[in-house]
């Protein structure tokens, strides 16, 4: 740095912190929704609570006001679209979508992708699916896939405060001409979840796996708008921690649970099928050993992502043959 | 703690006020930002704090030898030890497992099966960055041209908060003498510390993260989907895209330090606009830039040792500076094209003195050469990185391209021209505003800024995998 000693570009600290209290009132002011969202996205924890307790009621008092306003027109500027809202399906529908639609047993029948037109996927879902879309492509026959890859990283069902999957799902579908839909989401699920009736329950809670069960049920309907396209849901592999497996292990039994009220749901199963269900930092891959997992124990390098793209692609080639692998 | 986010701002408010009350007491303000600095660096992971501590005691340790050994051999032995273990914390935490999975598969291809077990390390953020600063700071002592300093004194210069992440590569006489001299209260280069991080947060937040969202990314996870035109916009995207996320953290860093009566140096000086080879490396990245020239081009010999020991120097200092991204072949081939450019660039001066190209061609073909270059930095891989060089010329439907994504791209080279007194009429006439007006004008940015970032959230800068 060499400011410049002609003109006067100094201030005393007092001021400063004064420039700096009032943009962060301003900030904190308008922004408050965004405020409270990021609340609700933390883990949680003395953080979260704090943000949440300051964050709630200012955005009572700036939504009474109407400093909302600036910020809605912002975001329409940037071509942001709400990711939250109340009274949606995910929050307030009932248990019913798990015992109606009763899976039939005939396969529905879907056209077939061609070089001509290949088959339009949408691969979504948290952070696990970014490697997935990528490695999807690698693995299917070439020119068959038309991949789109959107990660919403740090999301899950869990939480339709901080992002609803249901509106999102809604959007997508209203934007996008898709043939199918890979959900890979579930590293983001560990926190008690709120029925629609009141009722708060943990992981491990029969509750929880129902609620759970009912969430991946709204969000494979609005993606599979009907049965019109096959809705693949990946939930989480094995992770290196014990304490997410017993989650993950729940959250599998849901997503198949929920395959028996969605027609067009198909459970991938990575959680059991990759390392016999034994975590592993390594798998062999074509004869290779490549290293699987990030640090972090639970998602997959690029190079590991391999082995989970290829049980998504067996199992789209149940609905569609041409994408068998030889 | 990543800069724009809640913690961060409720971090810095209250490390701003007990900074500039403690500063009359030296004794109590350097615990005060030393701890600051180590809840800051470990709250993502804690046992970090503990390997950077690790690292200041030792380095701290070999300067104090350096410094009161009469023995030359002793000061050698320290100056040494401390770079191997300053070089081998990088080795075991960046590269053992590069190293390895190299290994594991040289050994595979020749019939020998898979025998290492593959490494899986966390890398601790910004152990590139305080591991570069404690080798400089012990080299300078044993070269005279720093004096060693209490342990509270490296530990403060490793781990100030403001650079302990992504930089700027700070050396010791650059922060030691003001640590030693306490701060003026009345005078805070406000206007330059506000300009930088609210500039910082909007290179950042609208077009960094946006090229990244709606270009750049999507055309590097798969090349071959993408017409011609989206990978060319993809291929400039990704120019400006680095630029304003690099350059708007350090802006924001140094900006943070600012306010805290502290300057940083400069780290990036309208890079795109440089019209050879040489003349960017002066300009980006500069304290890495000049931290390769100091400790590692000069003592390999620089230009002193003839021709073709300066372009191995060329080669080597380039293909290390690469390396030291981080372990892959993209990163050392990225090295590769620099260095062989400059090489390029030095045996034409040399063999055609007077020769000067037209100042639009040689900036036009600088520019060029760099962003064929960033296609390998950013590339996970080699076969990634040719598809979309080989991309480049083809056809098809564009739907990824758009006038705001342009406009973007133009936006991030373009800031680069403006005129420096500019900034500095605008700097000052923001001084002199009332205290509500500067801090209505910041809140609006902040939220402006908010709003583009959207529900995703403000993405990891690109220089804390480094």
């Amino acid at each position: 740095m060499e400011p410049s000693t002609e003109k006067k570009l100094t201030m005393p600290a007092g001021r400063v912190l004064g420039v700096m209290l009032i943009a962060l009132a301003i900030a904190a002011l308008f922004n408050s929704e965004a405020l409270v969202r990021a609340g609700e996205g933390m883990k949680p924890g003395t953080t979260r609570d704090i943000v949440l307790s300051v964050g709630r009621p200012l955005d009572d008092v700036a939504g009474a006001i109407g400093f909302h306003l600036p910020r809605k027109g912002l975001d329409l500027a940037f071509g942001q679209e709400p990711k939250t809202a109340a009274g949606t399906e995910l929050e307030r529908g009932s248990n019913a979508i798990l015992r109606q639609n009763r899976k039939k047993d005939v396969r529905q029948s879907f056209v077939q992708p061609t070089r001509a037109r290949p088959l339009r996927v949408l691969v979504t879902g948290d952070s696990q699916a970014e490697f997935l879309g990528q490695r999807l492509i690698d693995q299917a026959p070439s020119g068959l896939l038309d991949v789109t890859t959107v990660a919403r990283n740090g999301t899950g069902l869990t939480n339709p405060a901080f992002f609803n999957w249901e509106i999102n799902a809604r959007q997508e579908v209203a934007t996008r001409d898709l043939d199918a839909v890979v959900m890979a989401i579930g590293d983001n699920d560990g926190f008690n979840v709120q029925t629609p009736d009141g009722s708060l329950y943990d992981p491990g809670d029969p509750g929880w796996e129902t609620e759970f069960a009912r969430r991946v049920a709204v969000v494979s309907s609005v993606l599979a708008s009907g049965d019109r396209r096959p809705v693949y849901w990946v939930p989480p592999p094995t992770a290196r921690d014990p304490e997410f497996n017993r989650i993950y292990r729940i959250q599998n039994r849901a997503v198949e649970r929920a395959t028996r009220a969605v027609p067009a749901l198909r459970y991938v199963d990575v959680y059991s099928t990759l390392s016999r269900g034994r975590y592993s930092d390594e798998l062999r891959i074509d004869g290779k050993h490549v290293l699987a997992r990030q640090s972090d124990g639970i998602h997959f390098t690029r190079e590991g992502a391999v082995a989970p793209a290829r049980l998504i692609l067996d199992a789209m080639a149940e609905d569609f043959p041409a994408l068998r692998r030889r | 703690m990543v800069f724009p986010t809640i913690e961060f701002a409720a971090f810095f408010a209250v490390v701003f006020v007990v900074s500039w009350l403690l500063q009359p007491r030296p004794s109590a303000w350097r615990p005060f930002i030393l701890a600051a600095s180590y809840f800051f660096y470990g709250w993502v992971d804690w046992r970090w704090v503990l390997l950077l501590a690790a690292s200041s005691v030792v380095n701290t340790f070999a300067s104090q030898v350096i410094a009161r050994s009469p023995s030359a051999a002793m000061r050698k032995r320290a100056l040494i030890g401390a770079i191997v273990f300053d070089l081998g914390l990088l080795c075991v935490f960046k590269y053992l497992g590069f190293f390895v999975t190299q290994m594991d598969d040289a050994l595979d291809s020749i019939g020998l099966g898979s025998p290492l077990p593959l490494v899986q390390i966390v890398l601790p953020i910004g152990i590139s960055f305080f591991t570069f600063q404690a080798i400089s700071y012990v080299v300078d002592v044993y070269r005279g041209e720093t004096r060693a300093a209490s342990l509270v004194d490296v530990a403060i210069l490793q781990a100030f908060f403001p650079h302990i992440v992504a930089g700027p590569i700070v050396r010791a006489n650059e922060l030691l003498p003001q640590l030693r001299t306490p701060r003026d209260p009345r005078e805070v280069l406000a206007g330059p510390a506000i300009f930088l991080i609210v500039g910082g947060l909007v290179k950042k937040t609208v077009i960094a993260d946006e090229l990244a969202r709606r270009i750049v990314d999507p055309v590097y996870s798969e090349p071959s989907a993408h017409s011609g035109a989206e990978v060319l916009l993809a291929f400039y995207g990704f120019a400006a895209q680095i630029y304003c996320d690099f350059s708007g953290y350090t802006d924001m860093a140094i900006g943070l330090a600012l306010l805290l009566g502290y300057q940083l140096p400069q780290n990036f000086n309208r890079p795109y606009l440089a019209l050879s080879l040489q003349d960017f490396w002066r300009r980006w990245h500069m304290t890495l830039s000049r931290w390769l020239r100091d400790y590692l081009y000069i003592p390999l010999g620089g230009n002193r040792k003839g021709r073709a020991r300066t372009y191995r120097n060329i080669m080597i200092t380039m293909l290390l500076g690469g390396l030291w991204h981080g372990a892959s072949w993209t990163f050392a081939l990225w090295g590769g094209i620099h260095g062989t450019a400059l090489s390029a660039e030095r045996f034409a001066r040399e063999r055609y003195p007077g020769f000067r190209l037209p100042v639009w061609v040689a900036w036009l073909v600088t520019f060029h050469v760099v962003c064929v270059a960033w296609v390998f930095f950013r590339a996970p891989d080699l076969h990634t990185a040719f598809s979309v060089l080989g991309g480049l010329g083809l056809g098809g439907a564009s739907p990824l391209v758009t006038l705001p994504l342009v406009f973007l791209v133009i936006v991030a080279v373009a800031i680069q021209a403006l005129p420096r007194e500019w900034w500095r009429d605008a700097e000052a006439w923001l001084v002199a505003r009332p205290v509500a007006v500067q801090g209505i004008a910041v809140g609006a940015v902040i939220v402006a800024a908010d709003a583009a970032v959207g529900q995703q959230g403000v993405a990891p800068f690109i220089y804390y995998q480094f």
